[in-house]
């Protein structure tokens, strides 16, 4: 039997849920998620690492934190860990403010990116640390480790060094470790950055099994987008030391709530327009909006989202279309790329091989066109 | 990796400087087999007598003993203050750490002989000269910026998140310096407390400052005996000196190996 203090949960599990639970929850506040950041900020000299932050995780969740090096991310889970001092703001867990609690008090369980294992000890050892901590009895610490072993499946290394060890045994360890004190909440720090890409995709969905298994809160830190929305049932986008949305990876991708998040999260096109309602001006061609706006925009599209036409196709009430030139064709396999001259910018489209059975010639001219409601438009800076 | 041949003038080289750096140390031990009355090389006959001799100088004994107990007190001293020392300046970074580490290791650039002049004058006035606790603390001058050197290294080499790791897993400041900390720098704390113990068994500069009739060290007394005197005693208490050096070195190889002791 693994280790658990919270009971098995059902995958996705919707804010909606998570709220009833903290309804019938015993020591929960009524607002807010068992992890609690309200107004979090750090400031160095002449500088701010990050901006009054209010960030909420629901019991169970995984919550990642995802933006470019030097956005406050790490600075973030630093402080939640108790390992770097906050400037303003509060940290809570289960409604306990955790803000002046030194480290080995928060009782949070931290994978670091370079691991961070004991090195003069056994893979055994470096698991038992946190439960001899705790003073915890010698038949029980035995226990629990094995089982810490066996869920990171290490069965057999327990002897080893972690220099006997490879870079993907020893994040294990370092999981088993961080686990088996059954922590409220579990930080991980770009924990997969170090691993060869096929090692990081299995460490991923086995993370993700895992934290799910045992219905473990988490924040996870990570650069890597397509990390952040495989493994994360909610994604914290940061950058300069603001959030910029919080949301479910279907959200942040299919509504970014500013041009920041929209070309972070996934690829994107962007076409300057200007804006009257919920028609805008693209030159000769009239594009429609989902919403009304006024003035110079920004209309963003996602490259898998454009269908490529014969130039002169006509329009339809529930499309928008653009005129372009072929400038280059790149066969992938699954799908082809193109970039395609629209207006002085390149964009990029990506055409599903069973779609177009021809490759369009360079040169060709097309028209691009997409729904109206893949249409996305920010107002211009400036 | 795959190794190279040396090429012959590659062997050559280090032949010369194998015979510069080691025959005139080596030619020490045949000569304290003399059997002569002056320090010549090679001798006319052989024999065991001035190990006979020293075991029967009281002087070298005495001086011989001094040394241990000073070599050890400077040792134990030196780890004592070194150790924070270097933890405050490197793990804490107070304000003006790296000013502090300057400063401690300022002793390294400036001769030692200006070094032992200036600490005759302060000890002359504080009544220190003569004494074994003057010569000691003249010791700690010189040991305390390598060891501080040795061990800025060692806790520079290890990765501060694996002492936050062990904090998060709930150990206390203490129990993570004692459990983490202190076992991962091992090697850096032998090689400083071996490096500090030789430092203060062989000086003789200082020393020569601050020692008296009450106090000598070993080094010293050779070398006022050198002074009256050139008999093959000497090359005795050589043989039996780099004997000495020579089990600190095996030592510290054995506890925790050569190359990541004294190169780190």
């Amino acid at each position: 039997m693994a280790p658990t203090r919270h009971p098995a949960k059902p995958l996705n599990m919707t804010l909606a849920e998570a709220d009833m639970r903290h309804g019938t929850g015993q020591e929960e506040p009524a607002a807010g998620g068992f992890l609690s950041l309200q107004g979090l900020g750090k400031r160095y000299q002449g500088f701010t690492a990050v901006h009054h932050l209010y960030l909420d995780v629901p019991r169970g969740e995984l919550v990642a934190l995802l933006g470019p090096s030097g956005c406050g991310k790490t600075t973030t889970l630093r402080m939640i860990a108790g390992l770097t001092p906050v400037s303003g703001g509060r940290v809570l867990v289960g409604g306990r403010d955790m803000t002046s609690e030194p480290p080995y008090r928060r009782d949070m369980g931290l994978v670091f990116q370079s691991y961070a294992l004991f090195p003069h000890m056994t893979v055994e050892r470096n698991v038992a640390f946190g439960l001899e901590m705790r003073r915890i009895g010698r038949a029980e610490v035995a226990e629990r480790v094995k089982e810490a072993v066996a869920m990171v499946r290490l069965q057999g290394l327990e002897k080893r060094r972690p220099r006997e060890l490879s870079g993907g045994q020893q994040q294990r360890v370092a999981l088993a470790r961080a686990l088996v004190i059954q922590p409220s909440i579990l930080l991980f720090d770009e924990p997969l950055s170090n691993l060869d890409a096929k090692l990081r995709d299995e460490m991923r969905t086995e993370i993700r099994d895992i934290q799910q298994r045992l219905g473990i809160t988490a924040v996870f830190v990570t650069h890597d987008q397509a990390e952040a929305l495989a493994m994360c049932d909610k994604v914290a986008v940061m950058n300069a030391g603001r959030l910029e949305q919080l949301g479910t990876p279907t959200e942040l991708y299919e509504r970014p709530a500013n041009p920041f998040v929209a070309s972070f999260v996934g690829r994107i096109n962007r076409l300057p327009a200007m804006a009257m309602g919920t028609k805008a001006k693209v030159g000769e061609r009239e594009l429609r909006l989902t919403q009304p706006m006024e003035g110079n925009i920004e209309v963003m599209v996602r490259p898998h989202r454009i269908q490529l036409e014969p130039a002169g196709s006509a329009a339809t009430e529930s499309t928008n279309r653009v005129q372009g030139e072929i400038r280059r064709t790149t066969y992938v396999g699954d799908l082809i790329q193109y970039v395609v001259h629209v207006d002085g910018l390149n964009w990029s489209v990506e055409q599903p091989t069973s779609a177009s059975a021809t490759l369009s010639p360079i040169g060709a001219k097309v028209d691009l066109s997409w729904r109206v409601e893949d249409t996305l438009a920010f107002k211009s800076a400036g | 990796m795959e190794e190279r041949k040396p090429s012959w003038l590659l062997k050559v080289t280090v032949t010369v400087l194998f015979v510069f750096l080691l025959v005139p140390v080596l030619v020490i031990v045949p000569l304290s087999f003399s059997g002569e009355n002056t320090l010549r090389f090679p001798p006319d006959s052989w024999s065991f007598r001035w190990y006979g001799e020293l075991w029967s100088n009281d002087r070298m004994w005495g001086a011989f003993r001094t040394s241990l107990v000073i070599g050890a007190v400077v040792t134990v001293l030196t780890i004592l203050i070194a150790l924070p020392a270097a933890y405050v300046i490197v793990r804490l970074k107070v304000r003006g750490s790296e000013l502090l580490y300057n400063l401690f290791t300022a002793p390294l650039l400036l001769p030692t002989i200006v070094i032992g002049l200036a600490i005759l004058i302060i000890f002359a006035s504080v009544g220190l000269l003569g004494t074994r606790l003057g010569i000691a603390l003249g010791h700690l001058v010189l040991t305390l910026p390598y060891a501080l050197r040795i061990l800025a290294t060692a806790l520079n080499a290890l990765a501060v998140t694996v002492e936050e790791a062990a904090a998060s897993l709930g150990a206390k400041p203490l129990t993570v310096f004692r459990r983490i900390t202190l076992p991962l720098i091992a090697p850096g704390l032998v090689s400083a407390g071996a490096l500090s113990f030789l430092v203060s068994f062989d000086e003789v500069v200082v020393t020569l400052f601050l020692a008296g009739p009450e106090a000598t060290t070993l080094p010293v007394e050779m070398f006022r005996h050198l002074e009256s005197r050139s008999d093959p005693l000497i090359a005795a208490i050589s043989v039996l000196l780099i004997s000495l050096t020579l089990a600190v070195v095996l030592i510290v190889h054995r506890s925790i190996g050569f190359s990541t002791s004294f190169t780190r």
